[in-house]
């Protein structure tokens, strides 16, 4: 039997420099092929939690483990983890203006065959090509620079272009839904479910603080996050129990534990 | 012990500027001798800038002794064939309109297209120019009044001159493609001066794109620069420079582009080899109307130096300068921006801007910017900036989360900080050809 596609074993962290705590023991697994949604109030640690799997450096892990296909990967620099298989989609993914999204993705695959197989142009346009139709985004897009002026829903569908192309073992989708009309979330959602189908093995963790997402994503499991730690994992339903009971009910029991 | 050296290598012998007998082993028209004579007599004059005059403050140019270098001596030997080197050049890059090639300073290839030639354009080199249109030299080069910090290496350059070409395009003639030359260089140990006369009569357009190339040289060797563009009333030029020596080299280049009434000129600096690279580029306005748009790249590693001195002289009323130069420095490489805006008393309603952005990716590089304004007129709207900054880690870690390394992320952002500049180039072949070299250069 292979290993889980992640394990997050007891995860503490904190802002790099500071002291509090913002993961208090994080326990999660997630299986080749799983969708987990991750709920939770606002400053629970969810994005923290995102950040420190895909190695932000402003972040510091005090203890715990996070392994990938069975893999240590706090060892490992951002890069280095995206080439393993990690993705995250960001909350607020940056601007770069002068890079176009053809150029930044040709040099993002490249990165991973390294420089003696580079490439060749000709397969990478095709490639991006494919995974365009495939998500139904306009022929002009890639040549846009990276998120440069982009709406909030085209930052997002860019997140989801690049996770097509680069086609990872796992994605991190953090607050993908958030800031989106009801229209952009669904494109977004269907381009999520169109990966995950097209790659049975793909493993997503999606970070949401709404419900609303899982009508169009379908989740194996729901876990919610309160100060720092799960406080409750479930199947699907939890998730329409908190859209119909809020946080209040988790926030006591998580007093108690 | 240098100076042996030298001398018993060539037969250009220039021991310690023995002027008198290199002129004399020149074959070449009367009216160009005589300008030598004359730059030779100033420059014989002058000192040599030291770090105590304000424009060389940041530029050290001590340690090189020029008058222990060989001068390439003016041949005439021009050749049919272009060299395989510089067809491997041409053959990826787009049209082109004509060609001069220079090895070691001297001309060794001109070609134009014949329709063009039968339009009246001329390009040649300046032998044949001196010798069929004294005139246009006189005026446009000889009496070229340098500014003071200039005039050291200004009257060198024309004292000197190994080679140069004239391109003259007659009233309303447009070029559809760029002129494309190469200035290459192989001795080490070479003092090379070339130039480039270009004379843009009523309504005519063009655009140059120069090539300075060389591999790395194990012996000191200089190259010294100028360019003369000048644009009659609305005409337009687009003249571009992509200098790509290797180490070893010391590069000079001085130009002057004088716009009249309603003409346009674009220059475009690219910056990349040599160890050491001073570009001052001056450019008049004296028509109203008139239009000059001034750009700079430049990406610096190890330990080069690149140094620009700009001037956006406004002499004429209701005309736009804008002058956008970037530079990215890695390693211990340094580099100087002093700019300077200056409006005359009459310039009313002049519209002029100067930005210098420097992008610093280590922490033993180093940038000085020094914007200026010198205003006489009351009616103007100018205004200067610089920043200089480092690469955004919020930029950083994204590239990377996408697998990229730091240095494959940085180089990036480096080229899309460029991207703004090179965006303003009108023809996009020339636009191609100077992102392949920095490409080349910053190896993503």
């Amino acid at each position: 039997m292979s290993a889980p596609l992640l394990v997050i074993q007891d995860l503490h962290a904190k802002v790099a420099g500071e002291d509090l705590e913002i993961l208090n023991g994080v326990d999660l697994t997630v299986e080749h092929g799983q969708v987990h949604a991750l709920m939770g109030p606002n400053g629970s640690g969810k994005s923290t939690l995102a950040k420190v799997i895909a190695g932000h450096p402003g972040y510091e892990v005090t203890k715990g483990e996070i392994l990938l296909n069975g893999e240590a990967l706090l060892d490992l620099e951002p890069d280095e983890r995206s080439r393993a298989g990690v993705f995250l989609a960001f909350q607020y993914p940056a601007e770069v203006p002068g890079v176009s999204i053809a150029n930044f993705l040709r040099t993002a695959m490249n990165a991973r065959v390294g420089d003696e197989d580079e490439m060749d142009i000709f397969a990478f346009q095709e490639r991006l090509t494919e995974k365009m139709e495939l998500l139904k985004v306009d022929e002009g897009f890639a040549s846009r620079y990276l998120n440069d002026g982009f709406s909030g829903g085209e930052k997002k569908r860019n997140e989801v272009l690049q996770m097509a192309v680069l086609e990872p073992a796992l994605a991190v989708l953090d607050e993908t839904d958030s800031g989106l009309d009801i229209d952009a979330l669904k494109i977004v959602a269907n381009g999520v479910n169109t990966l995950s189908s097209e790659d049975a093995s793909l493993g997503v963790l999606l970070i949401t603080h709404y419900q609303r997402i899982l009508t169009y994503i379908n989740a194996d499991h729901v876990h919610v996050m309160i100060g720092g730690r799960i406080v409750e994992s479930a199947g699907p339903e939890l998730a329409n129990k908190l859209e119909a009971k809020g946080y209040d009910w988790l926030h006591q029991a998580a007093a108690t534990v | 012990m240098n100076n042996t050296t030298a001398a018993a290598r060539t037969d250009a012998v220039l021991p310690k500027w023995n002027f008198a007998q290199f002129a004399s082993e020149l074959t070449e028209p009367a009216p160009l001798t005589s300008a030598r004579k004359a730059a030779w007599k100033r420059y014989s004059e002058l000192p040599f800038p030291t770090r105590k005059v304000e424009e060389w403050r940041y530029t050290d140019i001590s340690t090189i002794d020029f008058e222990l270098l060989t001068p390439a001596i003016r041949t005439e030997e021009i050749d049919e064939e272009l060299p395989a080197d510089v067809r491997e050049i041409l053959s990826q890059s787009g049209d082109r309109a004509g060609v001069v090639v220079y090895q070691d300073g001297c001309v060794v290839h001109v070609e134009l297209d014949q329709v063009l030639a039968d339009a009246g354009v001329i390009l040649c080199s300046l032998a044949q120019a001196a010798e069929n249109h004294p005139e246009l030299l006189q005026q446009a080069l000889f009496e070229t009044r340098p500014s003071t910090a200039e005039e050291k290496l200004w009257t060198l350059h024309l004292a000197i001159l190994s080679g140069g070409y004239l391109l003259h395009v007659p009233p309303g003639v447009e070029l559809p493609a760029p002129i494309h030359t190469f200035n290459t260089l192989k001795t080490p140990g070479l003092l090379t001066s070339t130039h480039s006369l270009i004379m843009m009569e009523k309504s005519a357009r063009a655009a140059v794109i120069e090539e300075f190339i060389s591999e790395d040289l194990d012996e000191q060797t200089v190259s010294l620069h100028g360019a003369s563009v000048h644009c009659k009333d609305s005409a337009g030029i687009e003249y571009v420079t992509v200098q790509q020596y290797g180490r070893g080299v010391a590069h000079f280049s001085t130009q002057h582009t004088v716009a009249h009434h309603n003409a346009k000129s674009i220059t475009f600096n690219v910056g990349l080899g040599a160890d050491l690279s001073r570009a001052d580029v001056t450019s008049r306005l004296l028509g109203p109307g008139s239009d000059s748009e001034m750009l700079a790249l430049w990406f610096g590693d190890a330990q080069q130096h690149f140094d620009h001195h700009t001037l956006q002289h406004h002499k004429a009323p209701h005309a736009h300068s804008d002058l956008l130069f970037k530079g990215a420095l890695t390693d211990k490489a340094s580099s100087v921006f002093r700019g300077l805006i200056q409006v005359d008393v009459g310039a009313q309603l002049t519209d002029a801007y100067q930005t210098n952005r420097n992008l610093l990716l280590s922490e033993g590089s180093h940038a000085t910017a020094l914007p200026n304004l010198e205003i006489e007129a009351d009616d103007v709207r100018c205004s200067h900036g610089a920043t200089i900054g480092q690469v955004d880690n919020t930029q950083l870690f994204y590239l990377m989360s996408r697998g990229l390394t730091q240095r494959q992320a940085e180089r990036l952002l480096v080229f899309g900080f460029f991207d703004e500049v090179l965006g303003r180039l009108p023809m996009a072949g020339v636009r191609e050809r100077i992102r392949g070299a920095i490409e080349e250069k910053i190896g993503l």
